[in-house]
């Protein structure tokens, strides 16, 4: 049988009802479609792009690290160490029982005070800052809803006590607030960064929009200070101010061919990486900052003063009486009578009236000019911030007191940075060196103060000091060749002067050279007001300056002096 | 008719291509990130261990130790003997 087959019209034949009807359907769509596309395309263009780059843009900081602080031998005193900082958004905070109590004692934070953050109407705050990392692994490990932790770094300074007022801390916002810290903080500190980046939905970074700004890293500081030293001084001094119930106490090491400090502490002290650090009395760095009356210990240069001059040779004798002696209405005395004693002897019992009647022989000008070129008054080039230049006055304005009373120490007043600067002409035949504390700043020629016979003339001098008949035998070295003065200063307190004999307070001082053949180390020591025992400089701060230097004797390789004599005399033989 | 064909293909290939290229500089770049992410965890923990190892290698903790574990104690006056 033969199918009858349809035509094409037969299928598709619709009526014209229907027909216009679906057309006005499509066309209704394809309008709204396009008004639709119109909307978001032209009308709500910039809205939408914005809304869309912000969930795949995203602009993340990029760290720039803040350079360290290493001692000379490459030693860390200062570094950043990363830690967390626990961020709380009190709209999505919700605590399970307990929980509470356990984050307040996580953060070391009483309940009251979390209480208190959580009614904040801010988004997002910090419930605190720079958080160990184990403790804020602690606190994720909680899972309260709207408290996250963020990556943050903190200073940190292994050294704790003992370098702090060196390397001095820096605040919460990483900048430098006392020390080395403050003082090269534009150095140390870098330029923090920031990129536009792409995520895609799951988050992952995918591609690198622009890069706004590069980070640049902070740049380290290498110091001259030797933390071997550092930690010994420390000690010793820590020692003698607990043994003689001080009030506190300073000391500084250089290399007396270089100028490089090698230590420079202070006791009593405080730990930069604890937060409290900025109300500690004890945090200006008192080597640089603090002045004081040298006493004695100036009589050295008054001494080369006197013997540059040629008014006096090693060998003349001068008559100190009775151990009193009287200028004008100053009465000036001895600690005891020492008759007619030599220029030797002057310094080697540190005899006042012995320097007065040098001194009288001086001018005022000529004695101010000899300390001003020792540096007395003036900066010692050491870079640190607060450092003061001591005081003192032109010698237009000095009393006829005053021009005596400078010559052994008083009336004038001086850091025991500058004290120890100041014997650098004995230790470099007559050249003084400026401090160094940065190892990169460049070492600057001495400049010549001294003839070289008169400052090799002090130098021997002052080697009796510390010898059987000396004021400072406890400051001897066995092996070494030891060069020094002491001082016994009277402090001056503002409104009560000087103090009555038994209500005086002193400040026991001491600066040694060593080896003085061939020298290497200055030490000064200050310790101020020690009240237990001997108050003399040579008994309470010799010891220091005896235990820090003959540790840096044998840390640096020098050679012992009556070793060195024998091998000189070995050489000569094999040249015979 | 062909030659359109055949361009059509090429333009759907190509299209493909720098789809697919742009997807696999994506992966790289995460990747890339995720090295960079993984740089500066090493940094921080090269700082780490610098500040414990300086604090760990500090005199003091050093002498405190040989004073306490080791009973090592510096010589007194009297032990001590200079070879002259």
């Amino acid at each position: 049988m033969r199918k009858k087959i349809k035509k094409n019209h037969e299928f598709f034949e619709l009526s014209k009802f229907r027909r216009r009807f679906m057309l006005l359907v499509l066309l209704t769509l394809f309008f709204i479609l396009f008004s639709r596309a119109f909307f978001i395309q032209g009308m709500q263009k910039d809205f939408l792009q914005q809304e869309g780059f912000e969930r795949s843009n995203r602009n993340i900081e990029l760290y720039a690290y803040r350079g360290k602080i290493y001692d000379r031998n490459n030693q860390i005193l200062a570094a950043s160490e990363t830690v967390r900082s626990i961020t709380l958004e009190p709209n999505r905070v919700k605590f399970k029982n307990g929980d509470k109590k356990k984050l307040a004692n996580l953060l070391g934070i009483k309940i009251k005070s979390l209480n208190k953050k959580l009614k904040t109407k801010k988004n997002h705050i910090y419930l605190k800052r720079k958080v160990d990392p184990e403790i804020a692994s602690k606190i994720l490990a909680l899972k309260i809803s709207g408290i996250s932790t963020e990556k943050d770094y903190r200073r940190s300074y292994p050294d704790q006590e003992i370098s702090a007022h060196v390397v001095g801390f820096a605040g919460n916002d990483g900048n430098g607030l006392e020390g080395v810290e403050y003082k090269k903080n534009d150095y140390l500190s870098g330029t923090h960064g920031y990129k536009k980046i792409l995520i895609d939905a799951r988050r992952r970074v995918v591609d690198n929009l622009s890069e706004v700004r590069v980070p640049v890293d902070g740049k380290d500081v290498h110091l001259t200070i030797d933390k071997r030293l550092q930690h010994i001084a420390f000690q010793s001094l820590k020692k003698t101010i607990n043994d003689s119930e001080a009030i506190s106490g300073s000391a500084i090491l250089i290399d007396s061919k270089t100028g490089e400090i090698l230590t420079m502490v202070n006791y009593p002290s405080f730990n930069p990486n604890e937060r409290m650090r900025k109300r500690s009395p004890f945090v200006k760095n008192r080597v640089i900052t603090d002045a004081f009356e040298p006493g004695s210990t100036l009589k050295p240069i008054s001494i080369a003063a006197a013997l540059e001059k040629k008014v006096v040779s090693v060998n003349t004798k001068i008559d100190t009486g009775n151990g009193f002696y009287k200028v004008g209405r100053t009465q000036i005395t001895d600690t005891k009578p020492h008759g007619i004693i030599s220029v030797k002897e002057i310094l080697q019992t540190s005899s006042n009236i012995g320097v007065t009647k040098i001194a009288e022989k001086l001018s005022k000008k000529y004695l101010w000019q000899t300390y001003s070129n020792f540096g007395i008054g003036n900066l010692t080039g050491v870079n640190f911030p607060g450092e003061s230049k001591g005081v003192m006055r032109d010698y237009s304005l000095w009393k006829e007191r005053d021009h005596f009373s400078a010559s052994y120490g008083y009336s004038v007043s001086t850091t025991i940075a500058q004290l120890a600067r100041a014997y650098t002409p004995f230790a470099n035949k007559g050249e003084i060196k400026n401090l160094r504390l940065y190892k990169g700043d460049p070492i600057k020629i001495g400049q010549r103060v001294l003839s070289i016979k008169t400052s090799e003339a002090v130098l021997k001098i002052m080697e009796s000091v510390t010898e059987e008949g000396g004021t400072a035998i406890q400051a001897s070295i066995p092996g070494y060749r030891v060069a020094g003065k002491t001082g016994t200063a009277r402090q001056f307190i503002k409104g009560v002067g000087y103090g009555k004999p038994g209500e005086r307070k002193y400040n026991a001082s001491f600066v040694g050279i060593a080896p003085a053949s061939n020298p290497k180390f200055i030490m000064a020591i200050t310790i101020e007001d020690p009240s237990k025992g001997s108050n003399y400089g040579g008994v309470v701060a010799g010891p220091i300056f005896r235990r820090v230097v003959s540790e840096a004797l044998k840390i640096y390789s020098i050679p012992q002096d009556g070793i060195e004599i024998e091998a000189e005399i070995d050489n000569d033989k094999k040249e015979i | 008719m062909k030659l359109n064909l055949i361009l059509f293909s090429l333009l759907i290939i190509f299209a493909l291509v720098k789809i697919n290229a742009h997807h696999l500089y994506r992966v790289n770049y995460h990747s890339l990130e995720i090295e960079k992410r993984k740089t500066i965890e090493l940094k921080d923990e090269q700082n780490q261990l610098l500040i414990q190892e300086s604090s760990k290698s500090g005199n003091g903790r050093i002498s405190e130790y040989a004073k306490s574990k080791l009973k090592m104690n510096p010589p007194v006056k009297k032990q001590k003997k200079t070879i002259k």
